[in-house]
């Protein structure tokens, strides 16, 4: 099956100081890496995460792909058209295709307007309002399992649960086939947060819909996507199908962040990869491989060096000079 | 168990708001003894904040403390005046709070914040100085002496954590008050606290009191647990019994809930149906009732007893299995 969506190479840069300052410093790259070069696909119907620690990138690859940010290198294809380079006229019919639920729930709604217009803004901003729009209305809080009556309320009377499920109403607006879901969990309390899971999946069943999930929480991942990609300061350091990167992973980060979980076992044995320190910031980006400086396996070639990608069987990809060898079973 | 260092007995806390009298905690009976970790788990609006705010006496304007007594080292918090309670905060009860980015003075360097919390101490400057830069090394955090003269600005998150840390335990607190410490921070860092925690603990021998609704973090770190539920603490006893053998349905359900259990990848995850009732209006009867699997007609009418299960482990619940 051809993929719906597939990022090739993708690059994005951010610019560090002026131009100005840049030729006064005698600074030839102003530049930092937020994305270094990643690639991935995702098929229709299928869910496809996106992990990492905070500031490597998840949420940068995702306003790549929504052309919210200018892409440096690499391609975008969605349906085999690449998007990067077209216009604003040219790129607005492939918007309906791909919807964006944001990260902050309550804060991607506006406070002034009540849910009805919220969810109506979608069909105005690509002119494709409905014959009978408190039909619609009533159609998508529907879907999301919200009485049609929310439609008049204001955002700060609903709870975190059902702001986020406006939030999914409104990415189905326009009936998109690929959605980019942003921490769709994040300050959810357990219980809801399964709520807004089943209901993704729900819609997928019923939908066919496409899923780029984006999260910190591995232990959702596990149960979501069908491929996830493990990602630090801009790369995939590994990536693959779900099962494999979670039984057979090759590169200490994934075993070091897998292990980092605590266990709702008060008696529970921990064999902790340590990984001391945090992610460093991406003005310093270390060289050589970016995860040297914490690694518990580092060896002098990986300070020099990056590391070429490997592979391992079937989609399953890492970068490490000295992978970790693959448990028996 | 000892003279527990904080008693809680039989606390109500009501908030009067414009739309009726918010009863946000009703009969909390805890105690925290000496040297002891113990945690409070709940989802958000079960009054876990109230019940911080109501024994550090630093409730919102329009809450109350409606029955019941907080005893701090035998004291009745809610007795002292505000010059005894200078005395207590920050000596013998300090804190650690959720967000590690707003927690510090921005416009202060670490050290200065340091040393002047020390301001009980009628030693020099150079010897709080000292202190300051030794509880950062202890805490981790690399070249502490030169660091002292950094801004919050340049530390990261994990980092000023750790600072907040190294300062609610540098007046050596009798109680430490942390509420959500992790919860602003990734996975690895989160770790990385709770052995810090741990660490520090069992070397000053200090009492906590953890609040958190992260399971797993509860589970790592403490010796007791309270699990509370619209304003009542539903469960409580030790972290063992708290996890292995859960007797109230409302904890059995929020261990159930998390993904990180479940063995087979799952798309469609437990949850628990229902919202949590309103506080101006309770139900009568048990306030788990209208989202309990177990729930019984006497659920409805009669309020349950508090249900010894074990030495110290007790659950409010009509229906347990025993």
């Amino acid at each position: 099956m051809a993929p719906l969506l597939e990022v090739d190479h993708l690059r994005v840069r951010f610019k560090t100081k002026s131009a100005v300052k840049a030729l006064i410093e005698k600074d030839d790259d102003p530049y930092i890496d937020g994305v270094m070069g990643v690639s991935f696909a995702i098929e229709p119907g299928q869910t496809y995460g996106l992990v990492g620690e905070s500031g490597s990138g998840k949420t940068t690859v995702a306003r790549a792909i929504m052309g919210l940010l200018p892409v440096h290198s690499g391609a975008i294809r969605f349906h085999g058209e690449n998007l990067v380079g077209l216009s604003r006229d040219r790129i607005k019919p492939f918007r309906r295709d791909i919807a964006l639920m944001f990260q902050d729930p309550a804060g991607s709604l506006s406070p002034r307007l009540k849910i009805r217009s919220i969810l109506a803004e979608p069909f105005r901003i690509h002119d494709m309002m409905p014959e009978n729009l408190s039909v619609e209305v009533a159609r998508l809080l529907k879907m999301v399992n919200l009485s049609p009556s929310m439609g008049d309320l204001y955002p700060h009377q609903l709870s975190g649960g059902q702001a986020r499920r406006v939030g999914v109403a409104r990415a189905l607006a326009l009936s998109p086939k690929l959605i980019i879901a942003d921490e769709p969990t994040a300050g959810l309390d357990v219980s809801v947060q399964g709520e807004i899971l089943n209901l993704m999946a729900q819609l997928q069943n019923d939908m066919g819909l496409s899923f780029l999930i984006i999260t910190h929480n591995l232990a959702v991942v596990r149960h979501v996507s069908d491929h996830v990609a493990i990602m630090y300061l801009g790369r995939f350091l590994e990536q693959g199908p779900t099962q494999t990167v979670f039984h057979r992973m090759r590169h200490p980060y994934t075993q070091a962040l897998l292990s980092a979980h605590a266990s709702p076992d008060p008696d529970a044995v921990h064999h902790r990869i340590s990984i001391s320190g945090e992610i460093p910031g991406l003005v310093s980006r270390p060289r050589g491989c970016e995860f040297h400086t914490r690694c518990p396996g580092v060896q002098e070639k990986c300070r020099r060096q990056f590391p070429d990608k490997a592979g391992a069987g079937k989609d399953h990809r890492y970068f490490c000079h000295y992978p970790l060898s693959v448990p028996e079973n | 168990m000892a003279e527990p260092v904080l008693n809680i007995r039989n606390l109500s806390v009501n908030y009067f708001t414009p739309r009726g009298t918010v009863q946000a905690l009703r009969c909390i009976n805890l105690q925290v003894p000496p040297a002891k970790v113990v945690g409070l788990v709940g989802e958000s609006g079960c009054g876990k904040s109230t019940l911080i705010s109501a024994v550090i006496r630093l409730m919102a304007e329009n809450a109350r403390v409606a029955a019941g007594e907080i005893r701090f080292l035998g004291q009745d918090m809610h007795r002292l005046s505000s010059r005894d309670l200078q005395n207590i905060r920050g000596k013998d009860m300090s804190m650690v709070f959720q967000d590690p980015m707003t927690a510090l003075n921005p416009v202060f360097t670490v050290g200065r914040q340091m040393k002047d919390i020390q301001y009980r101490d009628a030693v020099s400057r150079k010897e709080k100085l000292k202190r300051a830069s030794d509880m950062l090394s202890l805490v981790g955090i690399p070249d502490a002496v030169s660091r002292l003269d950094n801004y919050p600005h340049h530390f990261s998150g994990g980092m000023r954590q750790r600072i907040t840390i190294a300062m609610a335990l540098l007046v050596q607190p009798k109680l430490l008050i942390a509420d959500e410490p992790t919860t602003a921070l990734d996975a690895t860092l989160e770790v990385q606290i709770i052995r810090l925690l741990k660490e520090l603990q069992t070397g000053f021998q200090c009492a906590i009191l953890f609040i958190s609704h992260h399971l797993n973090v509860i589970a790592e770190l403490c010796d007791f647990v309270g699990v509370m539920y619209a304003g009542e603490l539903v469960e409580k006893g030790s972290v063992r019994d708290i996890f292995h053998r859960p007797g109230h349905p409302y904890t059995r359900a929020l261990l159930e809930c998390d993904p990180s259990v479940i063995a087979e990848p799952t798309r469609f995850l437990p949850t628990i149906p229902g919202e949590i009732p309103s506080l101006i209006d309770l139900p009568a009867g048990c306030i788990f009732h209208d989202r309990c699997p177990r729930a019984a007609q006497v659920c409805k009418n009669t309020p349950p007893p508090e249900v010894s299960l074990a030495e110290h482990h007790t659950a409010a619940c009509h229906c347990l299995e025993v």
